[in-house]
């Protein structure tokens, strides 16, 4: 067991490695979003002081940058798999389609957000104080957001998995890929840094899904959550994983139950 | 025991039909895809499925293959129900949908088919083997190194082909195998599946509207029209059911205007070239023949029969498909 879905982790890690075009392009646009809103945070903070640092509201702006990749839902190929029919082959082979799936949706969303991520990273740090990157609030704070971040990775999978078990209902991923990337760029923090909004609001957005895939890491790494906090962190992280891989698991048995494949 | 049993299956699919103006809601039929079929196919044997688009042939290979549960009746495939013993049942077959691809779009088709080992878990040294053997066979040395979206589609097909049989599967289906290829690479595969059958004893059951696919692989043919199974036998029966008509192409040396036929010829043309076509079992040869020999000087005379595909749509004219 495990062998087919650590293969399809590789090939689809692999075939990831091919766009080195999309990278690129990925890393400059991600790059000057990162910068139109410190710069934005930046004139805000001269009118009006917060009590949140500016440095902890940049690092915050760059890290949601540099894993961009792994929020928004973009493996257009196995979309576009499930929209002709192609599925059909999946279908027939020995393996647990939802698994399978996971495997493929997670190996994309790793080695996506690392060839941005990683160079993004450096780059954010070579940034002036105050601009780019400040350095994680302990090494202790680093090690928590890593295994936060894996988490979070594991978490973002089985929603986009589920983004997929709807599109095999709808067979049009756009509608709620749309809805679903509005949604999570607005409630994950991309759009603006949830470190920003109300107390109360905030205690509330951290219980939600959204926060668990890069919200809760960063604030782990900038030291907005204490590192005593970590269990706490994890633990809402582990139970919407958990929750959203059952749900997942369940909608990907019931399609098979009631099945309509597209074409001849 | 058959290696396939089919006992009346049916399968209903529920379709939404466009909202109508005023209503909340959309309404929903249901749309019969297969109703009460049934059939034996015994292991090696070579089977063509046929019928007009929409007849439930998908349907059907879609249930064989474990992806679709049916409504009711039974089916076993050495001796599994393919939608229960799903995981079993899927390693024992293999299939090669024409309209579809199996393999990775931006990768060389060498990691596609190491892909497949792992989802298959074979072994290395069986899988090496019988790589080494499909991709000799179906040429495809040079292509391995080669993504899928740069292969030719017969060269696409073949690569397909080699993917769905590395399992060395019992059961294969063909859904359409040869659309769309070139006359070369039509004729090639059609060789290579026969081989294949002759020796790995597999299993195959064709879907196509290719009746020359047919011809050349298949000695059984099964129709289906309509969701239910209308013919099941020897291609060669089935096609003297219909194969009716005679055509004679005449033509003369000059400029000749054709006498009166007897009833049930039909003739077409002007000048010196006709082309008649009649029943002899209604129209004595001897009679027409004999006719237009009067008409004229003959240059040049044919006979034929009719093409199997106007055959075909003869038949489900007649059938009412």
């Amino acid at each position: 067991m495990g062998r087919a879905y650590r293969a399809v982790f590789g090939m689809r890690a692999k075939m990831e490695l091919q766009y080195r075009g999309a990278v690129l392009g990925g890393f400059v646009c991600q790059v000057f979003f990162g910068l139109i809103l410190v710069s934005l945070y930046r004139a805000l903070y001269r009118g009006r002081p917060q009590a949140l640092p500016i440095e902890t509201v940049a690092s915050y702006v760059w890290l949601q940058q540099a894993f961009f990749r792994m929020l928004l839902s973009s493996d257009n190929d196995l979309a576009d798999k499930i929209r002709t029919g192609d599925i059909a082959y999946d279908l027939c082979r020995p393996v647990d389609m939802y698994r399978f799936y996971y495997a493929r949706i997670a190996a994309q969303k790793l080695v996506g957000s690392l060839l941005r991520g990683v160079p993004m990273i450096v780059f954010a740090f070579l940034l002036p104080k105050g601009w780019g990157l400040m350095p994680p609030a302990s090494p202790l704070a680093l090690l928590c957001a890593l295994a936060s971040l894996t988490l979070g990775l594991l978490c973002v999978s089985a929603m986009e998995n589920i983004t997929m078990g709807i599109t095999m209902r709808t067979l049009d991923p756009r509608g709620v890929q749309a809805l679903l990337n509005l949604l999570m760029t607005l409630m994950a923090g991309n759009i603006l840094p949830l470190t920003l909004f109300p107390d109360a609001w905030q205690r509330v957005l951290s219980f939600l899904p959204w926060t668990q895939m890069l919200d809760a890491p960063i604030r782990l790494y900038t030291g907005v959550r204490e590192t005593s906090s970590v269990w706490g962190v994890l633990g809402v992280q582990i139970f919407w994983t958990a929750a959203l891989g059952l749900l997942g698991m369940e909608l990907w048995k019931r399609n098979r139950e009631k099945l309509v494949l597209q074409g001849g | 025991m058959s290696y396939i049993e089919v006992r009346n299956l049916t399968k209903t699919f529920t379709v939404r039909k466009k909202r109508e103006k005023g209503r909340l809601f959309r309404e929903k039929t249901s749309v019969r895809a297969l109703k009460d079929v049934s059939f034996d196919v015994e292991k090696g044997e070579l089977v063509g499925y046929i019928g007009p688009n929409g007849a439930g042939k998908s349907t059907t290979v879609k249930i064989l293959s474990g992806i679709l549960t049916p409504d009711g009746g039974s089916v076993t495939v050495g001796g599994l129900v393919p939608w229960r013993d799903r995981k079993e049942h899927v390693r024992r077959i293999g299939v090669v949908f024409g309209q579809r691809t199996q393999l990775w779009w931006d990768v060389p088709i060498m990691d596609s088919f190491t892909l497949l080992r792992e989802i298959y878990r074979l072994r290395e040294a069986d899988w090496k083997a019988r790589l080494d053997e499909l991709v000799q066979r179906l040429d495809l040395e040079k292509l391995l190194s080669v993504p899928l979206r740069q292969l030719s589609l017969g060269q696409r097909m073949r690569s397909e082909v080699c993917g769905s049989l590395l399992h060395r599967p019992d059961l294969l289906f063909l859904d359409e195998p040869t659309i769309g290829l070139d006359a070369v690479s039509k004729l090639s595969l059609r060789d290579f599946l026969k081989e294949e059958n002759r020796l790995n004893k597999t299993t195959v059951l064709l879907t196509t509207h290719d009746m020359e696919d047919v011809a050349a692989l298949c000695s059984r043919v099964m129709v289906l029209g309509h969701g239910s199974k209308l013919f099941d036998g020897e291609l060669e029966e089935l096609l003297s059911r219909y194969d009716t008509a005679r055509i004679i192409t005449v033509r003369y040396d000059g400029e000749v205007s054709l006498p009166a036929l007897p009833e049930g010829c039909e003739a077409r043309g002007e000048g010196g070239a006709f082309r008649v076509v009649y029943d002899p079992a209604a129209v004595k040869t001897a009679e027409l023949l004999a006719l237009l020999q009067d008409a004229g000087a003959i240059r040049e005379l044919t006979a034929r029969t009719q093409d199997t595909d106007r055959l075909i749509a003869k038949m489900y004219r007649e059938m009412e498909l």
